[in-house]
């Protein structure tokens, strides 16, 4: 096979705008575990449920609404506040009583909450596949050099920046954003200037919360929403968030940007091992950076 | 000294009790299955055909005079919790024989343990043809299709269509590249002109599939054989549709015509896929479908899918088996399930004497909307009858002796 052909043909501006597409949806759940993990210091690993039950209350609300454009972008808005609504549940309702011991027992208690949440999707939404669909308006593709790319990923390609902007917004020019990252660094200091730290580590785990259940609603037109989905994500997520620098936001960005683009870039080149070579890249920056290729706030 | 042989005689007397077990009043069955997770869109199909059947059994006396009851075990889908959870049965529950999984690798696992046991199991759901084939042993039934059949079938379909240039794509597992090689390899012997232009693969759980669809499309080929299973199969077509991909290039996807892929799109599933199935409840319109579709409907309110005919099969095999042999005893139990046959909704089904494998039939159809229901249904169904399709016997001889 002739790899250096693939990758000069013309399918490539159209992998590399899919794998952009891809990029959004990883992006928006990673820079919310990135942003918990930055500033509360607990590698959450019930967020991958998060995302979860954002695709289930996308599908309720698209059902409730009766499908169609405005049932989709109430969706996209309704959801990620439930999933916000559940985050600031489980912060105020028990993460936050663990703080002030060791890590680990964060981590168990995330690590339990993933299997809660997941039996109490499972009670709520039954076993069976969901699915929504497209809505009219973003249904089909345009045509780059004959290949197609859905709209919907056109429409997932906006989305993005616009999200970074957002977050961007919200971190430097807010400030709860500003003390976020403030206690990020140096929690106890912030605490002692008089500053409720517990109210910006809730407000934090519920932004963290909001964007999961958001990259959930997203993604639910283009997959079945199942039980199960929250796995497959919370590995890559992890991955990226690592090879970012823990905590860092702009290397969640940076993570998602390697792990989307290697992926649609090494099917293009070798179709038979295409999911090998994100994970060939996280060994070549672990190698390299192990500690990430952005400074991280750890 | 002493206390080893007390020891020794109480645990001897114990295991003899183990081992008589059919003393009771009722003919024990014990389910391992998924019962969690994604897979139980399948398995909760397979228990209530089994249900609907047995109930009816029992409503009219049982067999031999005894009611069959059963009592299901959980693998969450994981081998090795199944294993043990197949001793658990064998042992505490003291069941008279096993049912279950959806698991291919829990199911050789437990068909391993049952041969040493000596214990009846019906496979009800894995598609590994290893089951009956090469690992197929005395204690193991097939009560499903393999890989290896649906492999078969969809060659011979496709070998009457003109397409040439081939590429394969699918689940990076053990499945996926049986199901894919199974039709590509067979497919090769009926017509040799076809070409392999090439292959991709994605792991498992893979949600968009954009990348790998824009890339076949590049390549262009005539027609692609997709090997998803489970909730990739609605992720797969979920892309195909918005892609436009089905519109391009005709594909091939096993199970795609089935209502449990089918029904969550509603109308918004690609049309024009190909697929097989061992089960569709509008077809073949007959009486005795519709009479199982009737009773489904009425006990579940709703379709019955693949799984619920695997089920309820299952329940009447173990029956008439029971009955044929006339006592509980395993070995005569499997001496009288081996070559029979047994009216089903589609058709007449005979369990091969030789590697102990029902014999099916395979639908291969495309999918098309319907004004009759609010998702897609297979049009242009072609039946393969099970016989035209599977391994026949020396074949089997030769796989197992390997």
């Amino acid at each position: 096979m002739d790899f250096a052909a693939n990758l000069f043909s013309t399918g490539t501006l159209s992998q590399i705008l899919v794998g952009l597409s891809r990029t959004t949806i990883l992006f928006i759940v990673s820079s919310g575990m990135s942003l918990i993990l930055g500033v509360l210091r607990i590698p959450n690993v019930a967020h991958g449920s998060l995302y979860m039950i954002g695709a289930f209350a996308a599908w309720s609300v698209i059902q409730f609404l009766g499908g169609g454009l405005f049932a989709f972008l109430a969706a996209m808005i309704v959801a990620p506040l439930v999933v916000a609504a559940v985050g600031f549940v489980l912060e105020r309702g028990f993460f936050s009583y663990l703080y002030e011991r060791e890590h680990l027992m964060l981590l168990l208690l995330t690590f339990a909450f993933m299997l809660i949440l997941g039996d109490l999707v499972k009670i709520v939404w039954g076993p069976e596949y969901r699915s929504v669909t497209v809505p009219a308006f973003f249904q089909g593709s345009a045509e780059i050099f004959g290949l197609p790319l859905p709209w919907y990923n056109l429409f997932l390609l906006l989305v993005g920046p616009c999200i970074a902007v957002f977050l961007w917004l919200v971190i430097n020019r807010t400030d709860l954003g500003k003390l976020a990252r403030a206690a990020a660094v140096d929690g106890e200091m912030v605490g002692a200037v008089g500053i409720n730290v517990g109210w910006i580590f809730a407000f934090t785990f519920v932004l963290g919360s909001f964007l999961a259940g958001l990259g959930g609603a997203l993604i639910a037109p283009m997959v079945n929403i199942s039980l199960g989905m929250d796995h497959s994500l919370i590995m890559e997520t992890f991955l990226i968030v690592i090879i970012g620098g823990l905590g860092n936001m702009w290397g969640a960005l940076l993570g998602s940007l390697i792990f989307g683009l290697t992926q649609s870039l090494g099917i293009l080149i070798w179709p038979q091992f295409g999911i090998a070579f994100p994970y060939l890249a996280v060994v070549a920056v672990l190698v390299v950076r192990p500690r990430g290729l952005l400074s991280s706030t750890w | 000294m002493r206390k080893g042989v007390l020891f020794l005689a109480v645990f001897l007397s114990a295991f003899c009790m183990v081992g008589s077990g059919d003393a009771g009043d009722t003919i024990k069955v014990g389910f391992v299955d998924t019962y969690t997770g994604p897979a139980t869109t399948f398995t909760n199909d397979v228990l209530d055909g089994f249900k609907m059947a047995t109930e009816k059994i029992n409503a009219k006396g049982g067999v031999l005079g005894k009611k069959i009851t059963y009592v299901t075990r959980d693998d969450k889908f994981k081998p090795d919790i199944g294993l043990t959870m197949a001793k658990e049965l064998i042992l505490k529950e003291n069941v008279d024989l096993l049912v279950g999984t959806i698991n291919s690798a829990t199911a050789l696992a437990v068909s391993d343990l049952c041969k040493k046991e000596k214990i009846p199991f019906i496979v009800t759901f894995s598609k590994s043809d290893k089951i009956t084939g090469e690992k197929g042993h005395r204690y193991v039934f097939g009560m499903n299709e393999n890989t290896e059949m649906a492999g078969r079938a969809t060659a011979r379909a496709l070998s009457k269509k003109k397409f040439v240039k081939y590429w394969i794509a699918g689940d990076d597992y053990e499945y996926g590249h049986a199901i894919a090689n199974g039709v590509f390899n067979h497919l090769k012997t009926l017509n040799p002109k076809v070409q392999l232009l090439g292959q991709s693969w994605w792991k498992v759980g893979e949600t968009d599939f954009t990348p790998y669809i824009t890339q076949i499309l590049a390549a262009k080929p005539d027609f692609v054989i997709v090997a998803t299973g489970g909730g990739g199969m609605v992720n797969f077509q979920k892309a195909a549709q918005s892609t436009g991909f089905n519109k391009k290039v005709p594909f091939y996807q096993h199970t795609a015509i089935e209502l449990s892929t089918l029904s969550p799109q509603g109308q918004n599933a690609p049309e024009g896929v190909y697929g097989t199935a061992n089960y569709l409840f509008y077809f073949p319109d007959t009486k005795e479908n519709k009479a199982f579709v009737e009773e489904f409907r009425k006990a579940y309110n709703r379709y019955p899918k693949s799984g619920a005919l695997y089920g309820y099969m299952t329940a009447q095999f173990i029956a008439k088996s029971f009955e044929k042999a006339g006592k509980v005893d395993r070995e005569k139990f499997i001496d009288a399930m081996e070559g029979m046959t047994l009216p089903s909704p589609v058709g007449n089904m005979e369990m091969r004497a030789c590697d102990h494998q029902v014999t099916l039939p395979m639908f291969f159809g495309v999918t098309k909307k319907s004004p009759k229901y609010d998702f897609l249904i297979a049009g242009d169904i072609v039946s393969v009858p099970g016989k035209d399709y599977m391994p026949s016997c020396a074949e089997i001889a030769k796989v197992r002796a390997k």
